[in-house]
């Protein structure tokens, strides 16, 4: 609900964002111009834009922007495929199995208000600065919600497919397989997208604070040699594929929805 | 009798999970020590900590700094993010105004902030309350923004036909109406705040838990790790159990959940 | 005076990019301390008509009036009763009745004693301080009645105000706003797919026609209910068994069914 008596025109949406972006934009240039904040503190949007494109050929902190982000992201597809490989399925189970659920909830309570990136540490001392111990940290941060909402979609799956599976004789794994899997696929999908975003977020803070390569790398390397326009640019790419990666699975979930009538 | 028989489950499961792990590191010696603390090593590292101090301070000095600064950011944050999306919500043209330098903001997660808090204002306690104040800004202005939207129009018609003005109509109508959603907002951002702290702390810090860590860490030294990290569990629930505490009393009228 | 008017409304809405008429041509007034009752086939813009007179809406072309003012607002003056009930689920039963008042700053003393008098005469005492999920639909009802009758407002506008209860409760509640309309009489604009309800409870009764909706007929049932003493019987179901109150109830259902079987013009 909201106070207008009508919604303004399309014309009006787009005024409105224009002179809300110019402002933001404009107060970020005055700043800056008029020297009331040091351009090394705050580079004007072009310097930015610059140093970006300055980025994209010249390497800084042993590599070019596209090459760091890369080897982010390489680290980043492997945790999150690790969490959605492990969660996924211990999720699945623990819906059909209550003691298995008795048995993990206490564990996985016990551990869930730690902070992902709390351990980073352990990561480091276990499994290096390399890859392992990243691999890890993203891993902690998209667990969690790859298995919890695998467990609610199973959980919460209507008992009659089970119960019909199981009259028409269908052993256990198979109605893991061909019932529960299909059945709690939305609720699945969605929590892959929320551990998604939480392991882009969680490998950005391992690679800041152990890590050799990767954009993160690049924006600790920038923070200390003082050189603003890197940290933003840096800033700017993991936004870019944080976004692209959030639309992706956003696309999936509501392709997964409306296949399941649930649109 | 079913909650029994899974408290029962919890309790032995906790209890065979300390037993390997007592057996491991401090029987069998199938795991080393020095990656992996033994429930002794980590007792009298919790000792250490709590009498004589780790990393300049004690275990409780350090807690109550963690502590400060994530309430301090938590607060500026939610002081402002409520309002905010209590606007937006509350107007279209509001929302018009504000959301493409929001949309341009929000993908850049919390802890991508930190080395820039750094450049600009070191390693102190400003720099981690602004990226706290980034990480629970963002929370709190969404689902104040939902909680708005999702009002029953005829709520507000009801407030309308009822004479209501426009301050009674934030604070009796809009507010508590939507406090359902700002809550879980609320919620998100302190979760939020932890972990943005603990990072911003483990990228460079003078005092706090997340120091604690990080001294541990260079120490090779996984007992006082293990003690940190005990410690950021133990207050993050402290603090989310206080939250879900006040939510109670904030909306008693709530029907209660099954 | 408090008069709703009415004078020749139309109102357009926009579906699909499409402009098409709701209401075409809508001449009513509802006089002073008037019970009018609104009834027509779904769709014909009845809840429509009510939401322009609560200000709610804007009328296309035409005028709405009400004391002889136009509408622009809403307004405590023109109390709303919704189908929905629409209380607010965080205050209490005094709360929500509560609220108008407050918004006009009336005394505590005042409004304690007004608050006492609305729960008294719906019969709510020992519900005071209770939430709307804890009472009954019936209950919640009487709280949404109460909360527009305290404002002693010069209108009521009532949208199927008992559309959601059971027969029982239903059939309370008409006796208690007959009671109501003899206490402290008010102009009330109501609607309702219950024919009987309209004739029990109107001095007229607006037939719509189906949409878009024009008004095609006004029945007077004051002259008759007071030429054959309706007011004698206590109880609905003795009303409703005189062949008067039946001859009425069916005139009004004919006319309906026109408009559902054929009415299309
Ligand atoms: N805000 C709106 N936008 C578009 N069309 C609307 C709007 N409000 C009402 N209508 C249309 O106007 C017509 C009349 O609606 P209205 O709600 O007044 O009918 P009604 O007589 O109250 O029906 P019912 O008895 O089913 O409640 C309907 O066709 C409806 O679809
Ligand atoms: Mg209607």
């Amino acid at each position: 609900m909201t106070a207008d008596a009508r919604p303004p025109s399309a014309a009006q949406t787009v005024g409105l964002g224009a002179v809300g972006l110019a402002l933001f934009v404009g107060i970020w240039l005055a700043l800056t111009l008029s020297g009331i904040v040091p351009r090394q503190f705050l580079p004007t949007p072009i310097d930015v834009l610059t140093r970006t494109f300055e980025l994209l050929a010249h390497p800084f902190a042993g590599a070019t922007l596209p090459v760091h982000v890369l080897s982010s992201f390489e680290r980043y597809a492997y945790g999150f495929l690790l969490a959605a490989a492990i969660g996924v399925p211990l999720g699945l189970l623990m819906g059909r199995f209550s003691w298995l659920n008795d048995i993990v909830t206490p564990v996985f309570d016990g551990l869930r208000f730690i902070a992902p990136i709390a351990w980073v540490p352990f990561a480091a001392l276990w499994f290096g600065t390399g890859i392992g111990g990243p691999i890890m940290i993203i891993f902690s941060g998209a667990f969690p919600p790859c298995l919890i909402n695998a467990y609610r979609g199973a959980r919460f799956v209507d008992r009659n497919y089970i119960e019909a599976a199981q009259m028409l004789g269908t052993r256990n794994m198979r109605t893991i397989l061909e019932v529960l899997l299909p059945a709690s696929f939305p609720s699945i999908i969605a929590g892959l997208r929320v551990g998604a975003g939480i392991g882009w977020q969680s490998l950005v803070g391992a690679e800041l604070i152990v890590a050799s390569a990767g954009v993160g790398y690049m924006m600790v390397q920038g923070q200390s040699n003082i050189s603003t326009p890197t940290v933003v640019a840096g800033m700017i790419a993991i936004g870019i594929v944080g976004l692209l990666i959030d639309v992706l699975l956003r696309r999936l979930e509501t392709h997964v929805r409306r296949r399941r009538g649930l649109a | 009798m079913r909650p029994s028989r899974r408290f029962f489950v919890g309790i032995t499961t906790i209890a065979a999970l300390f037993a390997v792990w007592a057996v491991l590191t401090m029987v069998t010696g199938t795991v080393s020590t020095g990656r992996f603390p033994s429930p002794l090593q980590f007792w009298e590292s919790a000792r250490q900590v709590l009498t004589v101090g780790y990393a300049d301070a004690t275990l409780f000095a350090h807690a109550l700094h963690s502590l400060k600064l994530v309430v301090m950011g938590f607060l500026v944050a939610i002081a402002a993010g409520i309002p905010l999306g209590l606007l937006m919500g509350w107007s279209r043209r509001a929302e018009a105004f504000v959301n493409p330098v929001f949309l341009l903001i929000r993908p850049i997660p919390p802890l991508a902030w930190i080395p820039l808090a750094i450049l600009w204002l070191g390693l102190g306690d400003a720099a981690k309350i602004m990226v706290i104040f980034f990480a629970a800004f963002v929370p709190s202005v969404i689902n104040t923004f939902t909680g708005v939207r999702m009002i029953e129009p005829h709520i507000i018609e009801a407030a309308r036909m009822l004479g209501t003005g426009r301050r009674r109509m934030v604070r009796e109508v809009l507010v508590p109406a939507a406090s359902p959603m700002i809550f879980t907002g609320l919620r998100l951002s302190l979760q939020a705040s932890w972990t943005t702290l603990v990072a911003a702390e483990l990228v460079g810090a003078l005092a706090g838990l997340g120091r604690v860590l990080n001294v541990a860490q260079q120490d090779i030294y996984p007992a006082m790790v293990m003690v940190g990290m005990a410690a950021v569990g133990v207050l993050g629930w402290a603090t989310t159990r206080l939250l879900a505490m006040i939510e109670a009393r904030a909306m008693p009228w709530l029907p209660a959940r099954a | 005076m408090s008069a709703i008017v009415f004078e020749s409304v139309h109102r357009q809405f926009e579906r699909d990019g499409k402009s098409f008429p709701a209401l075409d041509n809508v001449t009513l007034t509802v006089a002073d301390k008037e019970f009018v009752a609104l009834v027509g086939p779904s769709g014909c813009g009845k809840t429509t008509c009510l939401r322009m007179a609560a200000g709610f809406e804007a009328p296309s072309s035409g005028r709405v009036l009400v004391g002889g003012v136009p509408v622009t607002g809403p307004g405590p003056d023109r109390a709303v009763v919704f189908q929905q009930f629409a209380l607010f689920p965080w205050k209490s039963v005094e709360d929500n009745i509560a609220f108008g008042l407050r918004n006009r700053k009336v005394p505590a003393d005042e409004r304690r004693e007004r608050i006492a008098g609305a729960i008294r005469l719906m019969g709510l005492e020992g519900y005071e301080t209770a939430f709307p999920h804890q009472l009954s639909g019936g209950m919640q009802q009487r709280v949404a009645i109460a909360r527009a009758y305290v404002l002693d407002p010069q209108a009521l506008l009532m949208d199927e105000p008992f559309g959601a209860l059971d027969a029982q409760t239903r059939v309370v509640m008409q006796e208690e706003l007959v009671r109501l309309a003899r206490v402290n009489p008010r102009t009330v604009l109501f609607i309702t797919h219950a024919v009987e309800e309209a004739v029990y409870l109107a001095d007229r009764v607006a037939i719509m026609t189906r949409r878009p909706g024009r008004i095609k007929e006004v029945i007077d049932v004051r002259s008759i209910r007071a030429a054959e003493a309706w007011d004698r019987h206590e109880r609905v179901e003795d009303v409703m068994d005189l062949e008067s109150f039946v001859h009425l109830r069916t005139h009004i259902w004919r006319s309906l069914r026109e408009e559902k079987v054929g009415g299309e013009r």
